[in-house]
């Protein structure tokens, strides 16, 4: 009997997903647990394993597109068949199908194939104007009909949205639905490259206009005296590296400083679910990495538990993970709070977009020599600049400030800290 | 309430407003008794007006055309017919130049209050030159009411409506529908030009279409309504200058697909004007492409088997329809 093969789900909220690479070509023996195929979903590329058996045959055209989940036909990514058998009839396109297509997706870089553009529907005037209004980017709708979009497919949209918001416990509820753009829907056409959007891009301008237009925020800002900080860094750094471990990053100082702060300021931890305020029982920090395709923010769990080393083991592996492509969706959802560095690049204060459904999140910017009062007196001191984000719906000014406060205090006194 | 014809709505029209204003006057070939007109709507007319009202005239459109214009400059109310809308040419100059233009040249100093009735549309194995729908070029031209009723109801009271109007009206009536029967009051009511009436109430598809085919629509309406579960709403425009554009847009926005029906030839016709104006109106309120049942690209054929292949019938907007609610 042929196995369908059908796009998986591979996320919670994953509604369709688009095949960049092919690790097997049409005829390949495929034995249970093989990796298949690499689907790019939300935030990922993930392998996808077979779950059976057989002769693999294609169904054509596959590769490049979003294809909804699990739907035979639509959704058909092609057969696993038993010695002697031929794909069903259903499947018969597929079998007529010319085998380079899927023979050159495969010998193709992971990154030209993302390049590849995705198959664009076209969309009723109704379609257009109802996304519109609902929020929905019609780049992630795929019509019923496998052709045009029409208002029912834009209308199944946002049901799957809804239910996909409901099942998530955390969740916020927007209060109003998200306004409509001023922009003209249809607008003369813009002159330059058009470069068409991944799926991370993708998700990435929704959720950062989903956090945008639907939190209340809030930016405060101090600064630190991080003289303390830094030199017990160095001193760490050249006992570590001599023992072969690994050096703890600003960040992860920071990560783990944040995390105890957030332990004495749980109303901070916390995310909207509706008209209840949840404060999260466990502490993940999300840490924010720029990727060569997108901002990815993978998830240390449980860091008030672990060690400075243990997390600077960690939060090295998922950097690198995110920017291989390879992190999980496992790896990317839970948080209850994120900070993100821009240190790195110069920036002293900034804004971060809240990262939804968490309520906050903590910009961390350079450290640098500035003349400062220290013990009464004007002297060079290393400063860092913390700025805090925070959706005013669930938190107040006060409590903001004194968390915000408390982190400075950490900063500015490692030890109080570092001896827990 | 009684049933009357289409033919017996207007002859009932002409007559008592022949009654109520001296200033109503008929002319037109073979209208005097006992013929009363090619489509019998002037019968007896002529026996109870006699032949100062009720002028009988050579075979000259241009003449008759030009005649009533004189007369309605000078005060009186004509009621003209040209016997086939296809000799509505012979008069053009008359209808275009003349009649359309008086009111605006003489700075609204003077008016044509004409109406010119004529038949219009196929069906009746009359050939290409007697079967024509000429509506666009009349609604193309400023300063003409164009009217096209499809029941015997909007026929009575758009006439009278007409008959009272200050400016030229050029009032098709279909030559198929002269006998197509309905409810008429016997009293004496106007339907207002540039009204337009929702004949069939439905939520997925608005229908648009005049004159005979709105009777073809209602039809393939019920067909799908009992076929497909597609409830499909007809508006019928009656006057299709000026036109009633907020009654086709509020159906559209409240079923995002159209079909329009005619029995015109499609490019230029009146129906892609309402197209356009849909476009203009509500285009983002279009859940698909507008669908058109028109008649096919050819003057219209004598053999009866082609020319109703020709010209739309009930299975041809019944397939418009699936493809609309699919398209």
């Amino acid at each position: 009997m042929a196995f369908k093969l059908t796009m998986p789900q591979l996320g919670l909220t994953m509604k369709v997903g688009t095949i960049v690479e092919w690790y097997k070509k049409d005829g390949d023996p495929i034995k249970s647990g093989d990796a298949v195929f690499a689907v790019e979903t939300d935030k990922a590329v993930q392998d996808y394993e077979s779950p059976s058996s057989g002769t693999l045959k294609l169904a054509p055209d596959v590769v490049g597109k979003p294809l909804p989940l699990g739907i035979p036909v639509e959704g058909m990514i092609g057969y696993l068949l038993e010695p002697g058998e031929a794909a069903p009839a259903e499947g018969q396109a597929a079998a007529d199908a010319p085998e380079p297509v899927a023979v050159a997706a495969a010998s193709a870089s992971t990154a030209s194939a993302v390049a590849a553009p995705q198959k664009v529907y076209k969309s009723s005037p109704l379609a257009r104007k109802v996304a519109q209004l609902a929020g929905i980017d019609l780049a992630t709708v795929v019509p019923e009909d496998g052709e045009k979009i029409h208002r029912k497919d834009v209308e199944a949209a946002v049901a799957a949205r809804d239910a996909a918001k409901a099942t998530v416990p955390a969740a916020p509820r927007p209060v109003a639905p998200a306004p409509a753009p001023s922009a003209p829907a249809v607008t003369a056409p813009l002159a330059g490259k058009a470069v068409p959007m991944s799926q991370v891009r993708r998700v990435i301008a929704q959720r950062m206009a989903e956090a945008s237009q639907t939190t209340a925020a809030v930016t405060v800002t101090t600064e630190a005296d991080a003289t303390v900080l830094v030199e017990f860094r160095e001193q760490a750094k050249a006992s570590l590296q001599a023992a072969g471990l690994p050096v703890p990053s600003y960040t992860d100082m920071i990560v783990k400083l944040t995390a105890l702060a957030l332990q004495e300021h749980p109303g901070v931890n916390a995310a909207l679910a509706g008209d209840e305020i949840i404060e999260m029982q466990d502490i993940h920090v999300a840490v924010a990495v720029d990727t060569d395709y997108g901002l990815l923010v993978p998830v240390i769990r449980d860091v008030p538990h672990k060690t400075l080393q243990q997390i600077a083991v960690e939060a090295k592996t998922l950097a690198e993970k995110a920017r291989e492509r390879k992190v999980g969706p496992d790896e990317l959802q839970g948080g209850t709070f994120t900070v993100t560095n821009l240190g790195n690049y110069g920036v002293d204060a900034f804004t971060p977009i809240i990262n939804l459904p968490q309520c906050a999140i903590l910009g961390v910017g350079r450290i640098v020599g500035k003349p400062a009062e220290y013990k009464g007196e004007i002297a060079l001191r290393k400063m860092l600049t913390l700025s805090l984000t925070f959706d005013h719906r669930v938190v107040d000014g006060g409590p903001a400030a004194r968390f915000l406060n408390r982190i400075r205090q950490y900063v500015e006194d490692p030890y109080l800290w570092l001896t827990r | 309430m009684r049933q009357l014809m289409v033919r017996d709505a207007i002859k009932e029209a002409i007559k008592s407003e022949m009654r109520r204003d001296p200033r109503v006057f008929l002319l037109g070939e073979d209208i005097i008794d006992p013929w009363g007109g090619s489509w019998k709507t002037m019968e007896g007319c002529y026996t109870e007006f006699g032949p100062e009202r009720v002028r009988e005239t050579p075979i000259s459109e241009e003449a008759i055309v030009g005649a009533a214009v004189g007369a309605a400059l000078c005060g009186m109310r004509p009621v003209a017919e040209i016997m086939f809308s296809d000799f509505t040419t012979r008069a053009m100059d008359q209808i275009v130049n003349q009649a359309a233009k008086f009111r605006y040249m003489t700075g609204g100093q003077a008016s044509v209050p004409l109406v010119i009735r004529t038949a219009h549309g196929a069906g009746r194995a009359a050939a290409a030159q007697h079967s024509q729908s000429p509506e666009a070029w009349f609604v193309h031209t400023p300063g003409l009411k164009v009217v096209a009723p499809a029941t015997p109801y909007d026929a009575k009271g758009l006439l009278l409506a007409s008959i009272r109007d200050q400016d030229p009206v050029i009032f098709l009536e279909h030559k198929m529908n002269f006998t197509t029967e309905g409810p008429v009051p016997e009293e004496d009511y106007v339907v207002p030009l540039g009204k337009a009436d929702v004949k069939r109430q439905g939520k997925d598809l608005t229908i648009v279409a005049h004159s005979r085919q709105v009777l073809r629509a209602l039809e393939a309406a019920e067909q799908v309504a009992k076929e497909d579960g597609i409830e499909a709403e007809v508006v019928d425009p009656r006057t299709l200058f000026p036109l009633d554009v907020r009654t086709i847009v509020d159906s559209v926005k409240k079923t995002n697909r159209v079909v329009l029906v005619t029995e015109e030839v499609q490019r230029g016709s009146f129906a892609e004007h309402v197209a356009s104006k849909i476009m203009e109106k509500c285009f983002y309120d279009l859940d698909g492409p507008i669908i058109f049942v028109a008649a096919k690209n050819t003057p219209i054929p004598f053999a009866p088997v082609m020319e109703n292949f020709v010209i739309p019938d009930v299975p041809d907007i019944v397939a418009g329809i699936r493809q609309a609610m699919k398209a």
